[in-house]
């Protein structure tokens, strides 16, 4: 609700929607590039800009099951990975609340 | 005033049986009888040229014109000033009888002549006078001089006596000057064609013009002002008082053809002639109504919405509003409206498109889209040359009328979230956030192939940090001309709006969290802060409003509309009247100084004016911005459709990523 710009980042590295270039997250927030998504490789963020988030829902991970929601970019509304609301594995609470990215959607942007 | 007025007057309270009206207007005051504007000529009426000598003199005790108070008003300077005003609208004779009866002199008789002097060209005289008046300083004396030669140089000039003028050039205004510049100027003008040509040159109206009266309020600047008082003193001193109190009226909003000032009392107008009651409610978007702008001629309203049309609706000459155009087929949501000065065309942003509109077919004449990111501002220069665009790309571009691309003022130092050109066309001042360019980083490159984890509770100390919150806010002031950065601010919280106030020297900008800041352009300082509306994280916008702007207006992300007095600050009015979600922005009508419209998340925009009669009751303008009329399409379903985010279609997009995550050890 209401007007507001998209965020910006700064940083050496940043990653934008490859459609619209918009800005998602930068190199220094990526937590994990050892993730696999639909489309392939997909990167783990702690922070993320510029995304909707979806409804929640449960789904069977290769790492045990997890409630996630899928985000989209703002500005085009592509499907660009999910975020982690909670993971059922102890060992993978890590994640909660941090993103996935999928590299075949990401572009390099400033 | 008639010295041959008949009859003696038998009034025992100074004041004469035969009242005569000065100006024809209200002679009964307080509901006593006529003394009130009249004049009073008095016993003397008729007969003050034989009995002048009679008039006895007063003497006072002490020097101040009331010895029981502490005003410390000079009884001798009032009493000039009293016989200073006299003269000027020509009541001679009264200005001599007080002169008599009190004892002080308007001026000296050297005062009087040398002014003669000047005024009939007797240029020897005036030297010679000159030296009497107590300029004490030589270097004054020496430039009262040169004032004095100059005049009589041109004058030679224009009468063509060239032999003359030249004489004096070369032996009065040459040993004076120290200025060669100004006497190169001077001595050009011996060169000029003909009298018409010499009066251009010289930026001198002539002998018969007004240049001696001029000269002589020149030559004030030398003689102090207690031998010779600058004109008309107590005028001057009224219209500062003048001034000083409007600029205390909390409520300052007369109609403009109304001077509404009198010296009777102090000036005070009436919170009733305040716009804040609904009296239309606009309701023809389908979603969130972002921006709204008035036409020049304060006929249409434009509204900006991100159900991606604009809106221009028609001010009613008697009934209902109407909408004038619908204009549709922006790709995105509308952010920025600007009309053209002469109104004809209207500028529309959506993303990083800017359209212009023909404003009375609607048709759209081009789609710029030099930008690559979001337009946040379009702002038409004054004299309607052409315009100028700024972005979140950092871009600033100069386009001519046309939408010809003009000139890119390439990338700038911030990210431009909202500009404005001066209205005087020196400045153009922007706001944004700044941009770190890659080479200022100075985080380290990380080695290729990372595949850090963070495990679980996170391992303390490498977590990497989070965006930092944009906090390297900017305001920037350009010189229009040469495009060199005048005034850079750094400015904590973000800033969403900029408007400029019509005499050129502040900026008006929205600040989050919860302010706006005055800006002194000139000064280069912060002038005030208004204080009360909400700002967090959406762009909110204000302007000024009423007679010379005397107002401010904000949205609110509380849904309220909030307008302050500009001089004090003081919070007038907290508006309530829009339903859930922020008040975007606001807009004063220029041409309607009681009238501004507030646009809201609501889908709607509401126009706020005065009661209707002044004399209503106090009561009804409480009531909550209850609207008086409500706009067409009252009945229509206004039922909110779930809360949409920009641009995105969930139909097309929930065809669910079945998740593979990561293999993560
Ligand atoms: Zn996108």
């Amino acid at each position: 609700m209401g007007m507001s710009y998209r965020r910006y980042l700064t940083g050496e590295r940043i990653y934008g929607c490859s459609k619209c270039k918009t800005h998602l997250a930068a190199l220094h927030s990526m937590v994990s590039r050892a993730f696999n998504g639909q489309h392939g490789r997909a990167y783990l963020f702690k922070f993320v800009v510029n995304v909707i988030e979806g409804e929640p829902n449960d789904r069977p991970m290769t790492t045990g099951n997890h409630t996630v929601r899928d985000i989209f970019c703002c500005k085009c509304g592509t499907t660009l990975g999910w975020k982690y609301d909670r993971a059922y594995e102890p060992s993978q609470k890590y994640k909660e609340g941090m993103f996935i990215l999928e590299r075949n959607l990401l572009v390099d942007v400033q | 005033m008639g010295l041959g007025d008949p009859g003696p007057s038998s009034s025992t309270n100074g004041y004469p049986s035969n009242t005569v009206s000065v100006n024809g207007n209200g002679v009964v005051c307080n509901g006593h009888v006529a003394t009130n504007g009249t004049i009073a000529n008095g016993k003397s009426n008729g007969v003050h040229k034989l009995h002048r000598k009679s008039v006895m003199r007063v003497d006072l005790p002490g020097t101040m014109l009331y010895d029981d108070d502490d005003s410390f008003v000079n009884r001798e300077e009032f009493v000039r000033l009293v016989i200073q005003s006299l003269r000027d609208v020509g009541y001679t004779e009264s200005a001599k009888t007080l002169e008599a009866e009190s004892g002080y002199l308007l001026e000296t008789q050297e005062v009087a002549q040398f002014r003669q002097y000047i005024l009939h060209g007797h240029w020897a005289k005036a030297e010679v006078a000159l030296t009497r008046l107590g300029v004490h300083d030589e270097a004054s004396l020496l430039e009262a001089k040169f004032l004095i030669s100059e005049q009589k140089y041109l004058e030679l000039l224009e009468a063509n006596k060239t032999t003359a003028a030249l004489y004096v050039l070369r032996n009065e205004l040459a040993p004076l000057d120290a200025d060669s510049d100004h006497l190169h100027m001077l001595s050009s003008l011996i060169m000029c064609s003909d009298p018409d040509d010499l009066r251009q040159r010289a930026s001198w109206d002539g002998t018969l013009g007004s240049s001696r009266h001029h000269l002589l309020n020149n030559l004030h600047r030398y003689i102090p002002s207690s031998v010779m008082i600058p004109p008309r003193r107590f005028s001057t001193l009224i219209q500062q008082a003048r001034l000083y109190q409007r600029s205390r009226c909390l409520y300052h909003n007369p109609p403009s053809n109304s001077t509404a000032f009198s010296m009777y009392t102090d000036h005070q107008c009436n919170k009733s002639a305040l716009p804040r009651l609904t009296t239309t409610i606009l309701d023809g978007h389908v979603d969130e109504v972002w921006n709204i702008e008035w036409s020049h001629d304060g006929s249409y309203l434009a509204s900006a919405s991100k159900d991606r049309n604009v809106i221009i609706w028609q001010v009613p000459s008697s009934h209902d509003w109407t909408t004038h155009l619908m204009l549709k087929d922006h790709p995105y949501p509308v952010g920025c409206l600007a009309w053209s000065i002469d109104d004809s065309l209207l500028l529309t942003s959506a993303e990083h498109f800017i359209k212009i509109w023909n404003t009375k077919t609607g048709v759209c004449l081009r789609t710029l889209e030099d930008h690559t990111e979001t337009v946040t501002a379009l702002a038409w220069l004054p004299d309607g040359s052409g315009f100028i665009s700024g972005g979140l790309d950092r871009k600033v571009v100069h386009w001519d009328a046309d939408g010809k691309l003009k000139e890119s003022w390439g990338v700038t130092a911030i990210r431009v979230t909202d500009l404005a050109v001066t209205p005087d066309l020196t400045r153009l001042v922007t706001i944004g956030m700044h941009h770190q360019s890659l080479t200022e980083s100075s985080a380290p490159p990380r080695p290729p192939g990372d595949h850090a984890i963070y495990g679980p509770g996170g391992g303390g100390g490498i977590g990497p940090s989070t965006a930092p919150r944009s906090s390297n806010n900017r305001l920037i002031v350009y010189d229009l001309a040469t495009k060199q950065v005048l005034t850079s601010v750094r400015m904590e919280g973000e800033l969403t709006s900029v408007k400029i106030s019509q005499n050129s020297q502040f900026a008006l900008i929205n600040h989050s969290p919860d302010e706006i800041h005055l800006w002194d352009l000139k000064a280069g300082r912060l002038a005030r802060k208004f204080a009360g509306q909400r700002q967090g994280r959406h762009v909110i916008r204000s302007c000024f409003g009423g007679i010379d702007g005397n107002f401010i207006v904000s949205g609110s992300e509380d849904g309220k509309v909030y307008l302050w007095h500009r001089d004090t600050g003081a919070l007038l009015e907290v508006l309530p009247g829009h339903g859930e979600g922020s008040v975007n922005s606001v807009a004063w009508n220029p041409r309607h100084e009681r009238m501004f419209a507030s646009c809201s998340d609501d889908f709607t925009i509401r126009i706020w004016e005065p009661m209707m009669s002044e004399t209503a009751d106090e009561s009804l303008t409480d009531a909550g911005g209850a609207s008086m009329a409500e706009g067409f399409d009252k009945g229509k379903d206004r039922s909110r459709q779930q809360e949409q985010h920009w641009n995105v279609d969930p139909a097309t997009n929930h065809s669910g990523v079945s998740g593979i995550d990561g293999a993560s050890s």
